[in-house]
């Protein structure tokens, strides 16, 4: 392949991962080049397969819990949470007033600390070590307001079928409120960093820019979807628990491009704050947990139940067979899944620079896509 | 659109082709026919009143004696979301790609066929990705497939 009449070129394989850092975990990418431009690009996955789903079939329903933590371990709040939201849909469980707040504040606050990591690794990625720090360095306090409800930093099973684990030590609120208070400020920081910085600009700007019938047609989801300009997120559009109670606003993107990703997850950080400070303030007291039996059996039936997690649009689907204390399929489904699925369309004719950028600004993670 | 509009327009607009399945509370759940499914999928794609333009999922399931495969799609503009299924025998077991209607359905149709072995008809790039390549024991989510070192969880 020739790019000028003069100059003779000839394409050439790159083989990208599994163990690069920018791949936030392990995959791999076999790239074809010319020059420095990305001519084709496969993803090869399949390193973090750790059988999930069929490590499922095997176990009770509460017994599951732990194993959904590890779905995707950034946000794990969300993975039981969806795990518990079809099992009691499946057998009509019904989680109490208290539970249900709990949960909410515990998903944004595990929203917000998955955007910072985000926030913190794209920066390192694209060449920024302070946003690395800072980022970290809130995410702890949103981990230290965990592991005084749970015990636990990254893998919780916390909330459970039918409520959450334990109720939140009287500590808890001062400190969540003190985090809110000074988060916002924070994030103007952030903002300061990198919104105006010549080197962001031109690293995301006008890059990886994903059309929005290409991305609704992969299934893409979540911050990446709405950066593409489709205002859709399951909190407001297929509401589920009382997210319906909440004042908060859904940004969306105008371009699609590495940059309104960027812009568009540090709104949600602002938003998933407010949701987090209205949810304390209407926090109810009751019952935390209904009680369930660690062997019952839910009715024979199926269902696919979806929630909108940090990385999109993320699934459970359970079939249960009727009389037995053990689903007979689980099926997760990830967002990663379907934006790793894209990447190959929008880094074609990019750099190779540009590809790392767009891996970061789509959030992949790996477990969520090998499970 | 709430559940019963739902499925009362799907039942009224398909009525030869689909089933329903009793549900409970949850998002309706149909039947369909394989050989219904390219022109089923095409209909609800170009339907103004449905308007599907996501595919959330597919998922296969291996009941003991068959294949179900469950399409569950929503739509962006509607506020839509529900499931259809197709069962087929144990013995070749085969389906259409849905690719040419969600292109996104790729990965979740190569998956279908390397952890169950259904074949997918008009694919195109049925190859090994979650399984290493020179796996030679089937197919670990059939429910037949066992390894020696799969170990059980004890009975409670």
């Amino acid at each position: 392949m020739t790019t000028t009449k003069a100059l003779h070129t000839e394409e050439f394989l790159v083989n990208m991962g599994p163990h690069h850092p920018s791949t936030h975990g392990v995959c791999r990418f076999l790239l074809t080049m010319d020059g420095e431009v990305v001519v084709k690009a496969v993803p090869y996955i399949g390193y973090l397969h750790r059988a999930l789903e069929k490590i499922c079939e095997n176990r009770t329903y509460p017994q599951c819990l732990p194993i959904l933590d590890r779905f995707e371990y950034c946000t794990s709040m969300s993975c039981e949470y969806a795990f518990c939201l079809a099992t009691e849909k499946l057998a009509g469980i019904q989680a109490p007033e208290r539970a249900e707040y709990l949960r909410v504040i515990m998903l944004e606050l595990n929203r917000i600390a998955s955007h910072l990591i985000w926030f913190g690794t794209t920066s390192l990625d694209l060449g920024a070590i302070t946003p690395f720090l800072y980022g970290f360095r809130e995410r702890e306090d949103i981990l230290d307001l965990f592991e005084m409800t749970c015990g636990q930093r990254l893998t919780y099973n916390y909330i459970r079928i039918g409520g959450v684990s334990r109720d939140v030590p009287p500590e808890f609120i001062p400190k969540a409120k003190e985090f809110l208070d000074k988060f916002p400020a924070k994030i103007e920081d952030y903002v300061k960093l990198l919104n105006e910085n010549p080197i962001w600009m031109i690293r995301n700007q006008n890059v990886g820019i994903l059309p929005r019938e290409m991305a609704l047609s992969y299934g893409v989801s979540g911050p990446v979807l709405r950066a593409s300009g489709i205002k859709f997120d399951i909190r407001k559009d297929d509401p589920y628990s009382i997210y319906d109670r909440f004042d908060f606003n859904i940004p969306t993107g105008k371009v699609g491009d590495c940059y309104d990703r960027y812009l568009l997850r540090i709104e949600e950080m602002r938003q998933s704050s407010r949701i987090v400070r209205q949810a304390l303030e209407q926090l109810p007291s009751g019952e935390i947990k209904t009680k369930v039996s660690a062997n019952f059996k839910p009715p024979k039936g199926e269902v696919y139940s979806r929630i909108e997690n940090s990385r999109g649009e993320m699934g459970i689907y359970i079939q249960s067979p009727g009389d037995s204390k053990k689903p007979l399929r689980v099926k997760m489904r990830g967002g990663s899944y379907n934006h790793l699925q894209v990447m190959p369309e929008i880094v074609k004719g990019g750099k190779i620079a540009d590809l790392v950028a767009v891996m970061a600004s789509m959030d992949i993670i790996m477990p969520e896509v090998d499970r | 659109m709430d559940r019963t509009e739902l499925t009362k327009y799907l039942l009224d607009r398909f009525s030869d082709k689909l089933q329903l399945l009793d549900t409970g509370k949850a998002e309706p759940v149909f039947i369909l026919k394989a050989e219904n499914l390219l022109e089923f999928c095409r209909t609800i794609k170009a339907d103004d009143t449905l308007a599907i333009d996501f595919l959330c999922n597919i998922a296969a399931v291996d009941t003991g004696d068959l294949f179900e495969i469950v399409y569950s799609v929503a739509s962006t503009k509607n506020r839509i979301r529900f499931d259809f299924k197709i069962t087929m025998p144990y013995e070749n077991a085969e389906i259409d790609s849905i690719q040419e209607f969600w292109a996104g359905a790729n990965w979740h149709e190569r998956e279908v066929w390397e952890l169950f072995g259904i074949n997918i008809r008009n694919h195109g790039n049925l190859t090994r990705f979650l399984l290493p390549d020179d796996w030679n024991q089937g197919f670990p989510m059939r429910k037949n497939w066992d390894a020696p070192d799969f170990v059980r969880m004890p009975e409670l």
